[in-house]
């Protein structure tokens, strides 16, 4: 057996030290080599989702621009002209933080929606991602976004068994278009 | 040695899920979906087997008194790796395996077959076993997420198989569910286990 060629003079302290420490010096030159080889690539997937994403919440837009002095706002452009504003929302909702990316009118009014991440119980509150409930905010000012139980076509209906979930998506987006609402506001001055 | 034998013993006699009831947090947490479950499976078997290869290369210069943290550095790096790899190519399935793909690095069942095989057995042995295992584990990841999506959600891998009127019991999606499935089936797995070990006690009788 291959242990069985260890000695005493094996086992000192030094030679021990130094056997983890040749291990875990390889192991990061693996490590180092590898990421180097796959970083730029990661980069442009992160790139990549990110304008798909945002291409699926404004299909008109030709591309798509950062927006100096704020992270992560983006701007859609159509032939030169500012079509939409694509903004991070976040809210809690009922398992923890929903984090949402909203797509906003340059007048303040919500588009479409994509949900990043969320703790939401399956089958209730994740159905805030299907096009049902997430197309009641196409169009609306944040005046008639006010949740209700109650079938509507002014205000945003509550989905089945999560109300929670619903509140928490409607005061994200809200929150979202005032934040565009104000940035428009100043830019015009 | 017999590698058929090897390869074999994981799948069932010795089913990390089932048999040995090792690494049942991602077991659990991974299965709500046929997807996830698969790709947690193929990414285990991925690490099981490269660390027992590497660990039956590098046997002869570990050292006896620092052989644990050595694997575990070694599959930390082969994890590290499938990690990197995967964010670079396959971003879907990074995203949703999400914090589990790092908790690889502390499953027992990879560490156990590293312990108990590998540093005791050559290059190819050691790749059956590392792959017989893996397999094991992938198999039961897939039964589990399969039990768990068709009979909550009426859909295997999101497209539907039952019924729309269908309305799947929640709680199989959730923890819960997952803890009743694999009860069950570890239940299953020993009756069946119980039956076969007697039927080759007859045959060793006749």
């Amino acid at each position: 057996m291959a242990h069985d060629a260890h000695n005493e003079k094996d086992s000192s302290m030094l030679k021990i030290a130094m056997n983890l420490a040749i291990t875990c010096f390889i192991a990061g030159a693996i490590i180092a080599g590898t990421y180097s080889f796959t970083e730029p690539v990661a980069v442009q997937q992160r790139v990549k989702i990110k304008n798909d994403a945002m291409k699926e919440l404004v299909k008109d837009a030709d591309s798509f621009e950062a927006i100096q002095g704020k992270s992560d706002w983006y701007k859609a452009l159509k032939d030169g002209k500012v079509i939409a504003y694509v903004v991070p929302a976040e809210s809690k909702g009922y398992g923890g933080a929903i984090k949402m990316l909203a797509a906003v009118t340059p007048d303040a009014k919500a588009i479409d929606y994509k949900v990043l991440s969320h703790a939401e119980t399956p089958g209730l509150g994740d159905k805030m991602s299907e096009a049902k409930f997430r197309n009641q905010f196409a169009g609306k000012a944040t005046d008639d976004m006010v949740v209700v139980k109650t079938p509507t076509d002014k205000n945003i209906q509550a989905l089945t068994g999560a109300t929670i979930t619903s509140r928490a998506v409607t005061k994200g987006i809200k929150e979202a278009v005032e934040a565009v609402a104000e940035y428009t506001a100043s830019v015009k001055e | 040695m017999n590698y058929w034998a090897i390869f074999k013993k994981g799948i069932f006699d010795q089913n990390p899920i089932f048999r040995l009831a090792l690494s049942l947090c991602p077991a659990l947490a991974v299965t709500s979906n046929v997807f996830n479950a698969l790709g947690m499976g193929l990414a285990v078997m991925f690490v099981i087997t490269a660390n027992n290869v590497v660990v039956s290369i590098v046997r002869r210069w570990v050292n006896q008194k620092v052989r644990v943290p050595v694997f575990i550095t070694i599959i930390a790096t082969i994890v590290t790796l499938t990690q990197l790899m995967l964010e670079a190519f396959l971003p879907a399935l990074y995203k949703e395996l999400g914090i589990y793909l790092a908790l690889i690095v502390v499953f027992a069942i990879i560490l156990a077959r590293a312990e108990v095989f590998a540093m005791k057995n050559g290059i190819v042995p050691s790749f059956f076993d590392g792959l017989g295992m893996g397999t094991g584990f992938a198999l039961a990841m897939l039964l589990v997420g399969t039990i768990r999506e068709v009979f909550g959600t009426g859909a295997f891998l999101g497209f539907p198989v039952l019924p729309a009127s269908y309305n799947g019991p929640l709680i199989l999606i959730l923890a819960p569910g997952a803890f009743m499935v694999i009860g069950l089936l570890i239940g299953l797995f020993n009756v069946i286990g119980e039956y076969r070990s007697k039927l080759a006690a007859q045959r060793g009788e006749a």
